[in-house]
């Protein structure tokens, strides 16, 4: 999360009021940056990887495990600290920073959050790549340093009792504040940073209603069929949002939610890289696009919710759903009357559009339903922008702003990016194309979104390692991974089923390679005319052949691993591919065997040789002596859980139970 | 005498030939593979006849049947038999020189004669600087026959390679590459397979020091205590290979060249009654080059020239 702006909030309805000026000056600013910066060229790699913890005030003899509410005093204690700031680190930063760059740390949504980034980027030096964890390491250590003596940052996705009876937050606020109305969480639980709060009040305002994250609970053998979310209240008057769940909002079998922090107070590992190019840029977006719920489903951390198992692995759509501000209209739930269109998917999605001009993008990958707003459309092309690029902006520009700051619409200042980004970064797609910021060397990036967090920083690193060499090796190899782009919205649904990493099968594209173009001044080659540069060979043909056969279900390991003599899909595998990548680069042999022990968890998590978070915390809570088979996971479970993911970061890992089938030799 | 020399253009694009199959280290499969897709793609590419685009396998028969003349898609020029051809005018990187990292390493294999090291080494530089329109290299890795670093532990590994090769041989052939470090062709020299005491003998004995040993480690990641002191102490950097030391048998070239359903029809085999050159075939030396754009982690280009001898 940037840099986060002062200013006067408009409520709803008044920030709806100024939702075309603000998109209109956003597609302008938007231009200014395409324009300036369309033709940078030569950018480095650089890449940047985020970990968001949770901050838990935890003791070992007190069963009662709460969320730290001290973020402000936590980041003010790092900002204050004077040595450290010296040194570079900072709160909030993007300052430039030399020498040892000490890691930045960022607020979050949830104010029992922090967000922390290494001081500077990584290069793609392999040394570069053996610094990775140990600074993950020192942020944690850091973080901890500026804590009390009970508080510890954790990288669980989800706090397992957040919103559950009782306390689960320090200090304690009661629930059903004006601006999250949730029967659940307290208003407190958001950064109190305006922004936060307007953006929760916002989105409720503009769905009409309270927004609903209905996880399926697990059936385990003593979970009651059908199963009702016994902590739901439909006696509460308090707020006229209170009748959400007395017309239908909690159905039987689920677990309830209703407000945005059980969303957006989920941790994720974010990737970020630099491309030499937009065209670059381009296709590592779209070639990381169905890489996506791949990488989801392997990473899957997300077992527990508001005190309940659930019967998901993932936190995608809990977030999707906590930030999911369309109307009654835009669901298709009532005739379009006020609404421009009817909307597919949540601001917080899959991304749907593919971006390259790459002769390997066929027009059968786009998603024929594709919602845009054509005037935006009309405009960027107008602006000089080619028609992908302008579907991709017109189709993020559909929504509206939900935070509008009175004071930015007095003047439209065409050298900041605020109204673009405005759009831009609450359009939570599982890549993003981040165009140049303005007033800086920096190019243009992708992002990586997927990812859930893992709990110890060697897991971190090994995901960020393997996301940056598999960058290399789609670059190296001119890979492709097309495949109709809504095929991979199904993928992301499927990543969510329980074990989907082991049990689930998922579309993928069979052959990666390029298909070989003849020799240009050969019998059947391109003609003689034309400049005589090696690039006429870097230009693949477009295939042919039904887009159906390209593709295939494949499980997970067969992904990763490649495929077994049986299996007729012939895919090499994208751990294989990143070996091959390593066996054509210069590596020393120390950081060889580190990369090969990341590889080595990802392709144990992949054919289940290992288990993944998910699973092991499952484990966990199915075995302990609290636990009476009814998907309930009470406190002392809880404290235990949150006792062992503390361990296992420190001297105690050795004795946290299975802690071999979840990472291995220790 | 016809010199041979086969090519694999640039694998980077070349598909499935260069994937590591699980499981496989220390292999030529890419070499072999790439050679063999190279010359096939040759043939569709310069067959008059051909409409197939690459893409659509063909069965043994076929195969034979359009495999086109050997003349249409090879190139004779004085004693050198280039196959396949090579179009020169596609050579070159993309990119400004300072922008990559260009490794080559150099394969003498055990059939050569010894006292051909020099003339093959320059040879071998000459064909990949022309390939890639480049004035010098960085890194220039040459590995000599009969070394190996193998066994389940790296420690005995290291002490078996204590005997391995021949250290008088290894010194002179040294020289050339000493030439070619002065003239500023290559910038930066290494062996490859050297343990820690063949290391440190080398070391007394040469002009121009190795920067770089290679060595083949398996998953244990033991390298042999003494191979990393010598390394730290000498500060010469020890890099990973899986490549094996004799990368092309002549059993693996007479395949490669003959009439056999995997074969590029360049060889005769007399008792299939099939035309083709004939004679003693010795596989004399492979090179191996990358270029990587540096700050962006991105190959390039790579590929292999394999050079052989035939007395016809």
């Amino acid at each position: 999360m940037g840099l986060l702006a002062l200013g006067t909030p408009l409520d709803w309805p008044e920030a709806k009021e100024k939702a075309d000026q603000v998109r209109q000056w956003g597609i302008q600013q938007l231009l200014a940056i395409w324009n300036k910066a369309k033709g940078k060229e030569k950018d480095a790699l650089l890449w940047g990887d985020e970990i968001e913890y949770l901050v838990v005030t935890y003791k070992d003899d007190d069963p009662n495990v709460t969320l730290s509410l001290r973020q402000a005093d936590i980041l003010h204690a790092l900002a204050h600290d004077e040595k450290l700031c010296d040194d570079g680190g900072c709160v909030p930063a993007l300052q430039d920073v030399g020498g040892t760059a000490l890691p930045i740390f960022h607020p979050e949504f949830g104010r029992f959050m922090l967000e922390a980034t290494p001081g500077k980027p990584w290069g793609i030096g392999f040394r570069d790549l053996l610094d990775v964890e140990p600074n993950m390491k020192l942020r944690r250590k850091i973080a901890k340093e500026h804590m009390h003596p009970e508080e510890f940052p954790i990288t669980l996705t989800t706090y397992p009792r957040l919103g559950s009876p009782g306390v689960f937050t320090s200090p304690y606020y009661p629930a059903s504040g004006e601006k999250l109305r949730s029967q659940f969480v307290p208003d407190e639980i958001a950064n109190p940073h305006i922004r936060f709060p307007t953006l929760a009040a916002n989105i409720r305002a503009r769905r009409g209603r309270k927004v609903q994250v209905n996880v399926p609970v697990y059936k385990d053998k003593n979970t009651p069929s059908p199963w009702k979310d016994p902590t739901v209240n439909y006696d509460l008057h308090k707020w006229p949002e209170d009748d959400d769940v007395r017309q239908g909002a909690a159905p039987d079998n689920f677990i309830h939610m209703d407000a945005m922090a059980f969303g957006m107070g989920s941790c994720c590992l974010q990737i970020t890289f630099q491309a030499k190019n937009i065209t670059e840029g381009r296709t590592m977006y779209d070639q990381l696009s169905p890489l996506g719920p791949i990488l989801l489903a392997l990473t899957a951390a997300t077992p527990i919710y508001k005190g309940f198992l659930a019967d998901t692995d993932v936190r995608w759509n809990q977030i999707s759903a906590a930030v999911d501000c369309r109307t009654p209209e835009e669901l298709g739930e009532k005739p379009l009357k006020n609404d421009r269109w009817r909307i597919a998917k949540s601001r917080y999605a899959p991304n749907s559009t593919y971006i390259s001009d790459d002769p390997r993008l066929r027009k059968e990958y786009l998603d024929p339903n594709l919602i845009i707003d054509p005037d935006v459309k009309q405009q960027l092309m107008n602006g000089g922008m080619d028609s992908l690029l302008a579907t991709h902006f017109a189709h993020l520009f559909i929504r509206d702003p939900i935070v509008v700051f009175a004071e930015d619409l007095e003047e439209l200042d065409l050298n900041k990016t605020d109204h673009f980004e405005n759009l831009q970064s609450t359009n939570w797609q599982h890549i993003r194309f981040k165009p140049p910021p303005a007033n800086n060397d920096i190019g243009w990036r992708v992002e990586f979104r997927p990812m859930e967090i893992q709990v110890t920083d060697f897991e971190n690193a090994a995901f960020s390692v393997f996301m940056v060499l598999i960058t290399r090796a789609i670059l190296s190899y001119d890979l492709n991974f097309y495949i109709p782009i809504t095929r991979t919205d199904e993928n992301m649904q499927t990543a969510h089923r329980r074990d989907a990493v082991l049990e689930e099968k998922f579309y993928f594209r069979k052959n990666p390679f390029p298909i070989r173009a003849p020799r240009p001044h050969s019998a059947n080659g391109a003609s003689n005319s034309g400049t005589n540069t090696p690039h006429i060979l870097s230009r693949p043909p477009t295939p042919t052949g039904p887009v159906e056969d390209e593709y295939a279900l494949m499980g997970i390991d067969e992904i990763m691993n490649g495929s077994k003599r049986d299996s007729g899909n012939n895919f090499p595998g994208l751990i294989p591919l990143v070996e091959s990548y390593l066996d054509s680069m210069n590596v020393d042999v120390e950081t060889r065997c580190e990369l090969a022990s990341y590889l080595d968890l990802i392709r144990k998590r992949a054919n289940g040789s290992l288990w993944t978070a998910s699973k092991w915390i499952r484990n966990f809570v199915q075995n302990h002596e609290d636990y009476k088979g009814d998907s309930v996971v009470g406190e002392k479970i809880n404290h235990d859980l949150i006792g062992a993911v503390i361990a296992i970061e420190g001297p105690g890992k050795k004795d946290v139970a299975n802690v071999e089938k979840f990472l291995g030799s220790v | 005498m016809t010199r041979l020399i086969l090519s694999t253009s640039n694998v980077m694009t070349g598909g499935p030939s260069i994937m590591r199959r699980p499981g496989a280290d220390r292999s030529n499969l890419e070499l072999i593979n790439s050679l063999r897709s190279n010359f096939l793609a040759a043939q569709e590419d310069y067959s008059p006849s051909s409409t197939s685009n690459g893409s659509s396998p063909r069965s043994d028969q076929e195969e034979s049947q359009v495999r086109p003349p050997v003349s249409t898609w090879t190139t004779r020029h004085a004693s050198d038999f280039y196959i396949p051809t090579i179009d020169w005018s596609l050579a070159g990187l993309f990119e400004e020189r300072n922008q990559y990292d260009i490794t080559v390493k150099l394969f003498y294999l055990p059939a050569a004669d010894i006292r051909d090291r020099a003339q093959h080494t320059k040879d071998a530089i000459q064909l990949v600087l022309r390939q890639l329109g480049v004035q010098y290299i960085d890194l220039l890795i040459v590995s000599f026959p009969g070394l190996s670093f193998d066994g389940d532990c790296e420690w005995e590994a290291d002490k078996k390679n204590s005997a391995q090769g021949n250290d008088n041989e290894e010194v002179a052939s040294w020289a050339v590459l000493e030439e070619l470090y002065d003239q500023g062709t290559v910038k930066k020299l290494g062996v490859a397979e050297f343990g820690s005491e063949k290391l440190s003998r080398f070391l007394t004995r040469v002009k121009i020091r190795p920067k770089v040993d290679q060595v083949n480690i398996k998953d244990c990641c033991n390298v042999p205590p003494p191979l990393l002191k010598l390394g730290k102490l000498e500060n010469i950097e020890l890099l990973v290979h899986n490549d094996c030391t004799n990368i092309l048998p002549s059993g693996t070239l007479r395949e490669l060249l003959g009439q056999g359903p995997d074969g590029a029809g360049v060889l005769s085999e007399t008792k299939r009654g099939l035309d083709g050159i004939k004679g003693d075939l010795t596989p004399e030396w492979v090179v191996k080059y990358t270029a990587v754009v540096r700050d962006r982690g991105v190959i390039e280009n790579k590929g292999y020239f394999a050079v052989a001898q035939l007395k016809e």
